[in-house]
C-alpha cells in the first residue's frame, strides 16, 4: 500500500515537471526586489501569450548583475545603474551589458497611518535618517521615539534613497532597523506606530501612509511633472542588443498592455 | 533544614522538571496550532463564485454549466448594483461642476472597493493583472472588502501631539440625497447573493501552479522543488553515508587517524547551515561550476554535505546495535567479512539506517539557508527532471521566507504563506512519522 | 543433482586455497578497504574543503582591510564609499541572542532532561519523547515565520502584559520557595522547637510580604512597558530557545542515563530525597555530559539563520543600555544571508569578502566548541568507565 502511494507520488513528480519543461528554452530574469513585481507580472503575461517559460528570481540588484555577467540569466533587473566595476567585469567575461529603462519609480517615504505628522522636508528626512532627530516631536509630530526602518545596506532602493535624500557620503544612523525588501519595510511600518520607512511607490497601499515630501505627495502626475523629488529609473540589463523573444519581452514595457501592467502595479511607465 | 522544607524542595524540583516538559509541549502546541489552523484555511474555505470562475479560466476545472447558471444568478444582483452606479454617474453629469468634482473624488474609493469585491465593473476596461480581473475569491476576504466599501477608514489627526486613532465613517453619509445612497445597503444585504460563497475544498492548492505571483493558485512548483532538492541530496549522501558508517564500525582501527575522521564528522554536523550555503556558492558554483548559477544540482550537493553526518551517525548506531552473535555466527560459518556485512549486518541494521535516512530527508527538505545562494528562486514554473542540472527551482522553505517578507502583498496573502508552512511542516513531520513506523514494521518483519 | 555435487566440491576446494589466490584475495581486500577508507575520509575532506573555500574568500578581506576594524568598530556601512566594515555590533548581536536563548533553554533543558531520565514513569516518557523529536524536526523557516507573523505583532500590541504574566508565573513560585527555605535556614540554630516554629512563621510572613512587593512592583513596571518593535532580540531568543531545547534535552538525558544506578541507590540509602540525590549526586556525575549538551544547544542557536533573519530586526548597533533585549539586533548569520544577494560578487570587493570573513568566524567558533564538547564527552566516558 505504502509502496503504491510512494510510486504514485514519484510518478506525479516526474510527470508534473515534464510537461512544463517541454515548452522549450525560456527567459531567465534575476535581480532587484523592486523591479520584481514588474518582472513577475511581465513574465506571467508573456508566458500566457507565447508559452515561453520565464523564471524570475528576486535576489537583489548585485546578484542580478553577477548572474548576467556569468551568463546565468538573460535579463538582470536592477534598481540602480550598473557600476563601472561591474561593467568592466562584464567586458572581461565578454558580456556587453545594455541598459533598458523598464519604468520609473518614486520612492515614497511612509509612516504608520496613526502618525499625525503632516509632511517632512528633505532636510528633515535626512535628519531622521542620519540620527539628528530621534523623536517625532522634533519634526512636528507627537512625543514618541522614531523607529527608523531602512533597506539592506546594499540594495538599489537604499542607494537611490541615499543619493536623493541624505547624500551619498553621510551615513544612516546605526539605530536603523534593516529589512530585506520593500514588502518587509511596508510590513514593519504598518505594524509599528512610530516608525518611518521608504519603499518604492508601487508597494504603497492603505496599510501605510506616504507623506508629502517638501509638500508634494508622490503620485504618477507629480513624478512625471518632476515636482516630486524622490524618483529613479528601474532597469533591465541584457547582454548585447536583444533579439528574438528577448526583444519581444523587453518591448512589453512600451506596449499598451505593458504600460497598463506597470501602472496597475503602482509604477510609472516611461 | 527540617524535613518539611526538604520535602517542599523535593516536590518543587519535580514540578520544575515536569513544568519544563510542559513548556516544551506548549511551545510545540503554540507554534503548530496557528500553522495547522490557518494552513488548512488555504485548502478549506468559503470560496466565492470568483474562485470558481478563476479555476475555470485558469485550470479548466469545475462544472461549466453550473458555473454559468451561477454567474447568471449572481449577475442579476450585480446588475442592480451597477445600475445604481450608472444612474449616479448620469446624475453627476447634470450636477453643478464643483459639487460633481467633490462627489467624483469620493466615488473613486467606492468604485475601487466595489471592484475589489466583485471584480471589474462592466463597461470599464478590466485590468491585465489577474489580481484585478477577479473579485474576492475567499468569503472572509470579501467581508473585509465589504467593510471597506461601506466604511471609510479615517484617522483623527486633530492633535499633532498624540498618535492618531482610527475611526470609521459610513460612506453612505457622504452620498446622502443622491441616487448612489441605496447602493450601500443593497450591496450589504445582497453581498452573499452576488458572490455565492460555498464551502470549498481547494485541493488544487497543492497541485496547481501559482497564478499572478501567488495571489491565486497553488504551490506545486514549490512542493516539487522541495522534493527534487531533498531527494537529490539523498542520492548523494545516503550511499556515501552508509559506506562511511560501515568503515567506521567494521574496519576502522582505534587510532589517531580514525578519531580525527570522527572529529571531522562531528565538526561537519556542527557547521552553521548558512556556512554550507557560502561553501556551496564558493565551491560548487564558483569553483567547480557544476552550473552557471543557482541550480537544483548545486543545492542538492550542498544539502547532501549538510545531512551526511546525520546519516553516518544513524547508520553507525544501527550497525552497532546489531547483536555481535549475528556477526560471529556468520564468520564462524566461513563467510568473509565483506560477505557478512552485506548479507547479515546490513539487513539487520536496515531499519535503523532507513530511519536515519528518512529523517535526514526531512531535514534536507526543511532547510533554507544552504539553498539561498545555491538553488532557490522566488517565482518560476515547475521544472522538469531534465532541467535539474542547470535550472534553479522554487522551494517551499525559501518561498515561505520570500512570500512572508519580500512579497509586495505579503499581508494579503497570509493564507498562502500559512498553507506553504503547513505543507512544509507536514512533509517533514510525515517523513519523521513514517521513519518511526517503518522502523517498527521492519523490526517486526525481521523478528518474523 | 549434479549441480549440487559440483557446488559441494567447489566449496571444499575453497578451504585449500592456492598461494596465488590467497594473494589475490589479499590484494582485493586491501583495495576494498582502501576504497572504504577513501569514502570514509570524504567527510574529513569536505571539512577541509569547507575551511579552505570559506577561508580563501575570507582572507582577501583581511588583506584589504586588516583585522582591527572588523573586530573593534561598530560602523557597518558596507555600501558606503568607501565602505566601513565594523562587525562588532553584529558579533555582539549574535552573542546577545545566543546568550538569551541559552538563558531560557539551558535551565529548562536540564530540568526536562532530569525529569525524563529520573522522575517520569516510563509510560509518560513515551509520550514526552515524540514531543521533543517533533520540536527538533520543525524546519527553522517555520519557526521564523511564527516569530515574524505571530509573535512579533503580539509583542508589540501586548508585550507588556505578556511579560508581566511570564514574570508572575516564573518568579512567584521561586520567591515563595526562597521565602520558605530562607526562613527555615535562618532559624535552624534555635534549639527550642516551639520558639523555632514561631520565629520561622514570623520570618515567613515578613519575607512573604517583601516578596509580594517585589513581585508586584516589577510586575506592574513590566505591564506598563511599551515594546516599540516586536522584531527584537527577545523575540528571537525565545524562538531560538525552542530550537535549542531538543538538542540540550536529548544529549543531557543520554549523559544522565549513563550515570549508574549504584550512585543513585547509594544516595537514597543515605536518606537523601530524590531532589537531593539528583542535584548533589547524579547531576555532578553527569556534569561534563550536560556541559556538552549545553554547548551543542548554544551552537544550534548561534548557527541559526532564518529565525534571526526574519525576526531580529537586523539593525547593526549595540542596544542601549547594553542589556536591552527589546531592541532590534543583527547577527552574523542574518548578515550573510541578507547581504550576499546584493553584494557585487564579480568584482571581488571587500563587501563580498567580508561576508566570508563572517562565515569563517562562525566556522571557527563552531569548530572550537565542537572540539571542546567532544573532549568533554570522551573524558566523561573515561571517568565513568573508570569507576
Amino acid at each position: 500500500m505504502m509502496k503504491r502511494v510512494l510510486m504514485l507520488l514519484i510518478a506525479a513528480l516526474l510527470l508534473g515537471g515534464a510537461d512544463v519543461s517541454a515548452a522549450g528554452t525560456g527567459i531567465v530574469i534575476d535581480g532587484s526586489t523592486t523591479v520584481g513585481p514588474i518582472a513577475k507580472s511581465f513574465a506571467a503575461y508573456y508566458m500566457k501569450k507565447t508559452g515561453v517559460a520565464v523564471t524570475v528570481s528576486e535576489s537583489g540588484s548585485g546578484n542580478g548583475a553577477k548572474s548576467l555577467i556569468n551568463g546565468a540569466c538573460d535579463i538582470a533587473a536592477m534598481s540602480r545603474d550598473m557600476k563601472p566595476q561591474e561593467i568592466a567585469a562584464a567586458r572581461k567575461m565578454g558580456v556587453n551589458p545594455v541598459q533598458h529603462v523598464a519604468a520609473l519609480d518614486a520612492i515614497a517615504i511612509i509612516v504608520n497611518p496613526a502618525n499625525p505628522v503632516r509632511g517632512l522636508t528633505r532636510a528633515q528626512i535626512a535628519g531622521i535618517y542620519t540620527g539628528r532627530y530621534t523623536n517625532w516631536q522634533q519634526v512636528g509630530g507627537p512625543n514618541a521615539r522614531i523607529v527608523v526602518i531602512q533597506r539592506e545596506s546594499n540594495s538599489g532602493t537604499q542607494e537611490s534613497f541615499k543619493t536623493l535624500v541624505t547624500g551619498k557620503a553621510s551615513q544612516i544612523t546605526r539605530l536603523a532597523e534593516t529589512q530585506a525588501s520593500n514588502g518587509a519595510v511596508k510590513n514593519r511600518v504598518s505594524t509599528t506606530r512610530t516608525s518611518i520607512g521608504f519603499i518604492g511607490m508601487g508597494f504603497v497601499d492603505s496599510s501605510v501612509r506616504p507623506i508629502p515630501v517638501d509638500g508634494v505627495v508622490p503620485t504618477v502626475e507629480s513624478v512625471r511633472s518632476g515636482t516630486y523629488p524622490l524618483w529613479r529609473k528601474l532597469y533591465f540589463y541584457t547582454n548585447g542588443v536583444p533579439v528574438g523573444q528577448l526583444k519581444e519581452f523587453l518591448s512589453l514595457s512600451a506596449t499598451p498592455d505593458g504600460m497598463r501592467i506597470i501602472s496597475e502595479l503602482g509604477y510609472i511607465s516611461r | 533544614m527540617n524535613l518539611g522544607t526538604r520535602k517542599v524542595l523535593d516536590r518543587s524540583f519535580t514540578s520544575l522538571g515536569i513544568g519544563s516538559i510542559v513548556v516544551m509541549a506548549l511551545a510545540l502546541l503554540v507554534v503548530i496550532t496557528p500553522i495547522v489552523y490557518n494552513g488548512l484555511g488555504a485548502v478549506f474555505f468559503q470560496g466565492t463564485i470568483e474562485h470558481r470562475k478563476l479555476l475555470q479560466d485558469e485550470f479548466h476545472r469545475g462544472d461549466k454549466a453550473q458555473l454559468e447558471r451561477e454567474i447568471e444568478e449572481s449577475g442579476r444582483y450585480r446588475m442592480e448594483a451597477y445600475r445604481m452606479l450608472g444612474e449616479f454617474e448620469a446624475e453627476l453629469e447634470g450636477m453643478d461642476p464643483v459639487k460633481a468634482r467633490q462627489y467624483r473624488m469620493q466615488l473613486g474609493p467606492v468604485k475601487t472597493a466595489l471592484q475589489g469585491l466583485l471584480g471589474p465593473i462592466p463597461g470599464e476596461e478590466p485590468g491585465i493583472l489577474t489580481r484585478f480581473r477577479y473579485g474576492q475569491t475567499r468569503w472572509e476576504k470579501a467581508e473585509e472588502k465589504l467593510h471597506e466599501l461601506l466604511y471609510e477608514s479615517k484617522w483623527d489627526y486633530s492633535d499633532p501631539n498624540v498618535m492618531a486613532k482610527e475611526y470609521f465613517v459610513r460612506r453612505a453619509e457622504s452620498f446622502e440625497g443622491t441616487s448612489l445612497l441605496p447602493l450601500f445597503s443593497y450591496v450589504e444585504q445582497n453581498a452573499e447573493k452576488m458572490l455565492l460563497p460555498r464551502f470549498t475544498a481547494y485541493w488544487g492548492f497543492l497541485f496547481d501552479k501559482s497564478v499572478d505571483a501567488h495571489i491565486f493558485g497553488g504551490i506545486w512548483p514549490e512542493i516539487q522543488g522541495t522534493f527534487f532538492l531533498a531527494i537529490g541530496a539523498m542520492l548523494f549522501a545516503f550511499p556515501l553515508g552508509v559506506v562511511a558508517a560501515i568503515y567506521f564500525t567494521e574496519y576502522a582501527k582505534d587510532n589517531l587517524f580514525t578519531s580525527m575522521l570522527r572529529s571531522a564528522n562531528s565538526t561537519l554536523a556542527g557547521v552553521p547551515s548558512i556556512v554550507f550555503g557560502l561553501f556551496g556558492l564558493a565551491f560548487f558554483i564558483n569553483t567547480l561550476k557544476v552550473s552557471e548559477s543557482k541550480s537544483v544540482l548545486a543545492g542538492a550537493l550542498t544539502l547532501a554535505i549538510m545531512i551526511l553526518p546525520t546519516i553516518i551517525r544513524a547508520a553507525e548506531e544501527a550497525i552497532l546495535s546489531v547483536p555481535k552473535t549475528y556477526k560471529e555466527a556468520s564468520l564462524g560459518l566461513g563467510s568473509t567479512k565483506w560477505n557478512t556485512i552485506v548479507t547479515v549486518i546490513l539487513p539487520a541494521a536496515l531499519p535503523g539506517i532507513i530511519t536515519g535516512g528518512v529523517i535526514s530527508l526531512g531535514r534536507a527538505a526543511g532547510e533554507t539557508a544552504p539553498i539561498i545562494f545555491t538553488a532557490a528562486v522566488s517565482v518560476g514554473s515547475a521544472i522538469g527532471l531534465a532541467d535539474v542540472l542547470s535550472s534553479p527551482t522554487p522551494a517551499l522553505s525559501w518561498n515561505i521566507y520570500n512570500l512572508a517578507s519580500e512579497h509586495e502583498m505579503a499581508s494579503e496573502i497570509r493564507h498562502v504563506q500559512y498553507g506553504m508552512v503547513l505543507a512544509l511542516v507536514s512533509i517533514v513531520l510525515l517523513l519523521n512519522l513514517s521513519a518511526v513506523l517503518l522502523r517498527a514494521r521492519i523490526t517486526k518483519k525481521l523478528k518474523g | 543433482m549434479s549441480g549440487e555435487v559440483q557446488k559441494e566440491s567447489s566449496r571444499s576446494q575453497a578451504f585449500v586455497v592456492s598461494e596465488s589466490r590467497r594473494k589475490m584475495q589479499k590484494v582485493a581486500r586491501t583495495a576494498g578497504e582502501t576504497v572504504l577508507l577513501l569514502i570514509a575520509s570524504f567527510v574529513a575532506i569536505v571539512v577541509l574543503f569547507i575551511f579552505y573555500f570559506v577561508a580563501v574568500d575570507a582572507v582577501p578581506y583581511f588583506q584589504l582591510r586588516g583585522f582591527t576594524e572588523f573586530f573593534t568598530s561598530t560602523s557597518w556601512y558596507p555600501a558606503g564609499e568607501p565602505g566601513e566594515f565594523g562587525a562588532l555590533a553584529i558579533i555582539y548581536g549574535t552573542g546577545m541572542v545566543t546568550l538569551g536563548s541559552a538563558l531560557l533553554a539551558v535551565p529548562m533543558g536540564i530540568a526536562a532532561a532530569v525529569c525524563l531520565s529520573d522522575i517520569l514513569p516510563f509510560s509518560v516518557r513515551q509520550y514526552a519523547k515524540p514531543v521533543i523529536e517533533m520540536l527538533a524536526a520543525i524546519p527553522s523557516v517555520a519557526f521564523g515565520f511564527f516569530a515574524l507573523v505571530i509573535l512579533a505583532p503580539l509583542l508589540q500590541t501586548s508585550g507588556g502584559p505578556m511579560l508581566m504574566w511570564v514574570w508572575w508565573i516564573l518568579a512567584a513560585p521561586f520567591l515563595l520557595l526562597s521565602v520558605i527555605v530562607g526562613s527555615d535556614l535562618l532559624t535552624t540554630k534555635i534549639e527550642d522547637p516551639l520558639r523555632r516554629k514561631r520565629y520561622a512563621t514570623m520570618l515567613q510572613a515578613l519575607f512573604g510580604l517583601l516578596a509580594l512587593l517585589v513581585l508586584y512592583v516589577v510586575g506592574s513596571r513590566l505591564n506598563a512597558m511599551e515594546i516599540l518593535t516586536g522584531t527584537n532580540a527577545l523575540n528571537v531568543s525565545i524562538i531560538l530557545s525552542f530550537m535549542a531545547l531538543p538538542t540540550i534535552v536529548s544529549v543531557a538525558e543520554d549523559s544522565l542515563q549513563s550515570v549508574g544506578r549504584e550512585l543513585r541507590e547509594g544516595s537514597y540509602a543515605l536518606g537523601a530525597t530524590r531532589a537531593e540525590t539528583l542535584v548533589k549526586t547524579v547531576i555532578p556525575a553527569a556534569s561534563s555530559g550536560i556541559l556538552a549538551a549545553v554547548i551543542l544547544g548554544i551552537m544550534r542557536s548561534l548557527g541559526e539563520t532564518m529565525v534571526v533573519w526574519m525576526a531580529s530586526g537586523n539593525s547593526s548597533h549595540i542596544p542601549e543600555p547594553w542589556y536591552n533585549y527589546l531592541e532590534a539586533v543583527r547577527t552574523l548569520t542574518a548578515t550573510i544571508a541578507g547581504d550576499m544577494g546584493e553584494a557585487d560578487q564579480v568584482t571581488g570587493s571587500a563587501r563580498y569578502h567580508v561576508l566570508f570573513a563572517m562565515g569563517l568566524l562562525l566556522l571557527v567558533i563552531s569548530f572550537i566548541s565542537n572540539l571542546v564538547s567532544e573532549r568533554i564527552v570522551v573524558r566523561q566516558r573515561k571517568i565513568l568507565s573508570g569507576q
